[in-house]
C-alpha cells in the first residue's frame, strides 16, 4: 500500500514538473563583452525593465572579456549552447555571415534601422551583398588622447599636428633613469594584441593618406609608400626613445606616465576613474597628427552590433528584445542601450535619436571631439579573414618595433600572406 | 593447444571466448563485471578515441566551427602540406617548441638530479627544502605566469633592479625577441623542477645502501659511486623524467598564453598556442587539427627514440 502511495505521489510530482516546464517563460541568453561591475549593473537594469514589461520572457546575461568573445561565440555554437543574442565586433561579421551563423533581422527592424541610422554605419553592419545583419550600437572613431600636464612639463602647450611634431614631443616626454628604466613614455603603442592594427597603425596610416584594403576589399593596400612611412614612424620613435613596446601605453596612460596614445571615446569611464590623471584638467583630445603624405587629419572608426544566432529557437523574441533596447519609447528620451552606451561607456551611439537625446552627455571636452571626428573617420573595412590579416600584421609591426625587420620588408611579407588569405576566402564563398 | 592454420587461433572458440558460468549467480556476476568494465571503455571511446578520430577527420577538411560539420569542404592533405611548406608561423613555432623542450628537459633533468642528490644527503632542514622546491608545482600555472611577468618586467621588475644594482645593463626579458623564450624556459623549470626532484629522490632512495658500502670497501670515491652506481641504477627514473618532461614541454600552452601570447613578433610562439590561435581566432579548425596530428607524430617519434636509447641502457645490460 505504501509503495502504491509513493508511486502515485512520484507520478504526480513528475506531472507537475512537466506542466511547469511547459508553461515556463521564453528564455533568452544575451552574450556581451561589457563585464565591469558598473556595466553589468547597467545592463541588468535594462534586462529587468524589459522583463517587467514582458513577464513571459526571461533574459540571462553572459559576459566575457573582449579577447575571449569570438572564441566564446564559436565554441558555444559548436557545443550547441549558443546564445540567442550576440553583441559583437563588426570585423567578425563576414566570417559569421559566410558560416550561416546569423539570423536575418525582420523587415520591421530593417526599416527602423534604415530610418534612424546613418548610411555609413548601416554599411558597417552589412555584408557585401547589402544585407544588414543587426542593430549597430557604438561608433568608435580614434583620436590622439594626450596628457596635458606631461606635454606642458616637456615644454609644449599644444598637441602635435604632424608626425615631425609627434616624434619631437614623444621624445621630449620620455624619461629614462640612470639604470635605463623608462619612468615616463612619450607615445604608447600596442604590443602583443592585434588591436594595434586599428590603433594606432590604421589611424596613422589613414592620416598619412594611405589605405588598408582596396575599395572592393579584395587586396591589401597597406604596402604602399604611405604604409612604409607609417611603420618608419614607429621605427623612428623607437630609435628616438619616443615609444617603447615594453610599456603598455593603454595600461599606463591612466596612471599618468604616458604622454600620448591613440584611443576611442569609450575610454572616458576609465579615464574618469583614473587616479594618475585628472580627467577634466589633464586629459586632452586632438586629431590624429597628419603624416608627410597626408593632407588632412583622418582616422578610423569601428562599430559593434546586436544580432541573433541562426540556431536560436526564439528568434522573434530575440529580435523583439533587441528592438526594444534600441528603440526610443518616448520622444526625446533616447533608447535604453543609447543611455548605456553614452553614460556608462562614453561611446557614441549609432541611432540618430540617441545622438540627439544624449547630446549633452556627449558634449564634454572628451567625447565631443570624437563626435566631430565621426564625421570624417573612415570605417574599418570588414572582410572575411580580416581577423587573421590583422594578427599577421601585428606580428610584423612588433618585428619592426623590435628592430628585427625593416618597414618595407615587413609590409611586403604581410601583404603576400594577406592577399593569399583574401583570395582563399573569396574562393570559399564561391564554393 | 590452439592450432594456427586455416581456422587460426580465433578459430578455436575456447581460446578467446570466456567460459560461460554454469550457475545463474555466476552469470549475473559476470554481467556485472562486464558492465563495470564497459563504463570506462565507453567513456574512453566517447571522450578520447572519438574526439581523436573526429579531429583526424576534421584535419582533412576546412571547418570554421560555425558551419555544420556535415558541410565541411574536403581538403585532403592540403592542411598538412600547407603547414609543412607554407606556414612560416608553424615552422617558427615548431623551432621555438623544440628550443623550449630541449632547454626545459635538459635543465629539469640535470638540476633536478643535482638538487635531489643534495636533498638526499644529510643537509639540515631537508624536509623544509623539499617543501620549498615542491611549492611551485602546486601553484596555479597562470598565477605563476602573472607573477613572473612582473618579476621580469623591463622597467620595474625586481630582476632588472638586481641586475642594474650590480652595474649590468637592463634586460628586456619577456619583451625582448631574443630573450622571451629563454625566460619562459626559466619559468617552466622553476615551476616543474620540484616535481622532478621528488621523482629523482624516490629513485635515489630506492638504491640499496649495500652497493655504496661495497664500493667504499673497494676504495671508490664519491664521483665513482655516482658514475658507476647512482647513474646506472637511476636510468629507469631518468627515462620516466625525460619522456614525461619532453611530452609536457612539447605541449606547452598556458605559460606562454599568459605571459607573452607568443610575442614579440612570434619569437615565443609555440605549436599549441599557434594551434589555439588558428582554431579559435582564425576559425581554421581543419588546419589546427592537422597541427595536432603533426605534433602527435613528432611527440611519438621522439618518445620512441628516447625510450629506445634510455631503455636499452636502463634494462638491457
Amino acid at each position: 500500500m505504501l509503495k502504491k502511495v509513493c508511486a502515485c505521489l512520484l507520478l504526480l510530482a513528475l506531472l507537475i514538473a512537466c506542466g511547469a516546464a511547459l508553461a515556463q517563460d521564453t528564455t533568452l541568453t544575451m552574450l556581451t563583452h561589457w563585464g565591469t561591475e558598473n556595466q553589468l549593473a547597467a545592463q541588468q537594469a535594462i534586462l529587468d525593465a524589459y522583463m517587467a514589461e514582458n513577464p513571459d520572457v526571461a533574459i540571462e546575461l553572459v559576459t566575457v572579456d573582449f579577447g575571449e568573445l569570438r572564441t566564446k561565440i564559436i565554441t558555444g555554437r559548436t557545443a550547441g549552447i549558443s546564445a540567442d543574442v550576440y553583441h559583437f565586433y563588426h570585423l567578425w561579421l563576414p566570417d559569421f555571415v559566410n558560416a550561416g551563423a546569423l539570423a536575418e533581422p525582420p523587415q520591421d527592424s530593417l526599416t527602423y534601422i534604415n530610418d534612424n541610422v546613418a548610411q555609413g554605419t548601416i554599411d558597417a553592419v552589412s555584408s557585401s551583398d547589402g544585407t544588414t545583419w543587426g542593430y549597430p550600437t557604438e561608433v568608435n572613431p580614434y583620436l590622439l588622447v594626450y596628457n596635458k600636464r606631461l606635454l606642458a612639463e616637456a615644454g609644449y602647450d599644444a598637441p602635435p599636428a604632424n608626425w615631425e611634431e609627434l616624434k619631437e614631443i614623444a621624445a621630449a616626454i620620455t624619461q629614462v633613469d640612470d639604470t635605463g628604466a623608462i619612468s615616463q613614455l612619450g607615445f604608447g603603442v600596442i604590443a602583443g594584441w592585434d588591436s594595434g592594427i586599428v590603433h594606432p597603425f590604421s589611424a596613422l596610416l589613414f592620416s598619412n593618406g594611405g589605405s588598408y584594403l582596396s575599395a572592393d576589399r579584395t587586396t591589401a593596400e597597406f604596402n604602399s609608400p604611405q604604409g612604409i612611412e607609417t611603420l618608419q614612424l614607429y621605427a623612428d620613435m623607437v630609435a628616438s626613445g619616443g615609444t617603447d613596446p615594453s610599456i603598455s601605453g593603454l595600461g599606463d596612460f591612466p596612471s599618468g606616465t604616458v604622454g600620448m596614445v591613440i584611443m576611442a571615446p569609450w575610454w572616458r569611464a576609465t579615464l574618469r576613474a583614473a587616479e594618475g590623471i585628472d580627467f577634466d584638467t589633464e586629459v586632452g583630445v586632438a586629431e590624429i597628427p597628419v603624416g608627410p603624405s597626408g593632407d588632412a587629419p583622418s582616422s578610423i572608426a569601428y562599430t559593434w552590433l546586436f544580432a541573433v544566432d541562426s540556431n536560436s529557437p526564439n528568434k522573434p523574441a530575440a529580435w523583439d528584445f533587441i528592438h526594444w533596447m534600441n528603440a526610443e519609447h518616448e520622444e526625446g528620451q533616447g533608447s535604453a542601450i543609447g543611455d548605456f552606451l553614452v553614460n556608462a561607456l562614453g561611446a557614441i551611439p549609432s541611432f540618430d535619436h540617441d545622438q540627439a537625446a544624449f547630446a549633452e552627455s556627449m558634449s564634454d571636452h572628451y567625447v565631443s571631439a570624437f563626435v566631430a571626428a565621426s564625421a570624417y573617420a573612415q570605417p574599418e573595412q570588414i572582410v572575411a579573414g580580416g581577423q587573421e590579416v590583422k594578427t599577421l600584421m601585428q606580428v610584423e609591426i612588433e618585428a619592426v618595433l623590435a628592430g628585427m625587420t625593416r618597414p618595407e620588408d615587413a609590409l611586403a611579407s604581410v601583404e603576400m600572406q594577406a592577399n593569399a588569405i583574401l583570395e582563399e576566402q573569396r574562393m570559399m564563398m564561391e564554393e | 593447444m590452439a592450432k594456427i592454420g586455416a581456422l587460426g587461433v580465433l578459430g578455436d572458440k575456447q581460446a578467446w571466448l570466456p567460459d560461460i558460468p554454469k550457475t545463474p549467480l555466476m552469470r549475473r556476476r559476470m554481467l556485472w563485471a562486464y558492465a563495470f568494465v564497459a563504463a570506462p571503455i565507453i567513456a574512453l571511446i566517447v571522450f578520447l578515441l572519438g574526439p581523436i578520430l573526429f579531429s583526424g577527420w576534421v584535419s582533412l577538411h576546412r571547418w570554421d566551427m560555425l558551419s555544420p560539420v556535415s558541410e565541411m569542404p574536403w581538403r585532403g592533405l592540403s592542411n598538412y602540406s600547407y603547414l609543412l611548406s607554407k606556414d612560416p608561423v608553424f615552422l617558427k613555432s615548431l623551432g621555438n617548441t623544440f628550443y623550449f623542450a630541449i632547454g626545459g628537459v635538459g635543465a629539469n633533468t640535470i638540476l633536478g638530479l643535482g638538487f635531489a642528490l643534495l636533498l638526499n644527503s644529510r643537509i639540515r632542514g631537508r624536509a623544509i627544502w623539499r617543501v620549498l622546491y615542491f611549492m611551485p608545482v602546486i601553484t596555479a600555472p597562470l598565477a605563476l605566469a602573472v607573477m613572473f611577468s612582473f618579476i621580469f618586467d623591463r622597467n620595474f621588475g625586481v630582476v632588472n633592479n638586481v641586475i642594474t644594482g650590480l652595474g649590468l645593463p637592463r634586460q628586456p626579458f619577456l619583451s625582448g625577441p631574443n630573450q622571451a623564450l629563454l625566460t619562459l624556459v626559466f619559468i617552466a623549470v622553476y615551476q616543474y623542477i620540484g616535481y622532478y626532484i621528488v621523482i629523482f629522490l624516490a629513485g635515489l632512495q630506492g638504491i640499496p645502501q649495500d652497493y655504496y658500502d661495497a664500493a667504499q670497501v673497494d676504495g671508490a670515491g664519491r664521483i665513482q659511486e655516482f658514475r658507476y652506481i647512482t647513474l646506472p641504477l637511476l636510468r629507469p627514473v631518468m627515462l620516466f623524467v625525460v619522456v614525461t618532461n619532453t611530452i609536457g614541454a612539447l605541449q606547452v600552452f598556458d605559460l606562454v598564453f599568459a605571459t607573452t601570447g607568443g610575442a614579440p613578433a612570434n619569437s615565443s610562439m609555440t605549436v599549441v598556442l599557434h594551434m589555439y590561435n588558428t582554431a579559435f581566432k582564425f576559425s581554421r579548425m581543419g588546419r589546427a587539427s592537422a597541427m595536432a596530428f603533426i605534433l602527435f607524430a613528432i611527440i611519438m617519434l621522439i618518445t620512441i627514440v628516447q625510450v629506445r636509447l634510455l631503455q636499452d641502457r636502463a634494462y638491457g645490460d
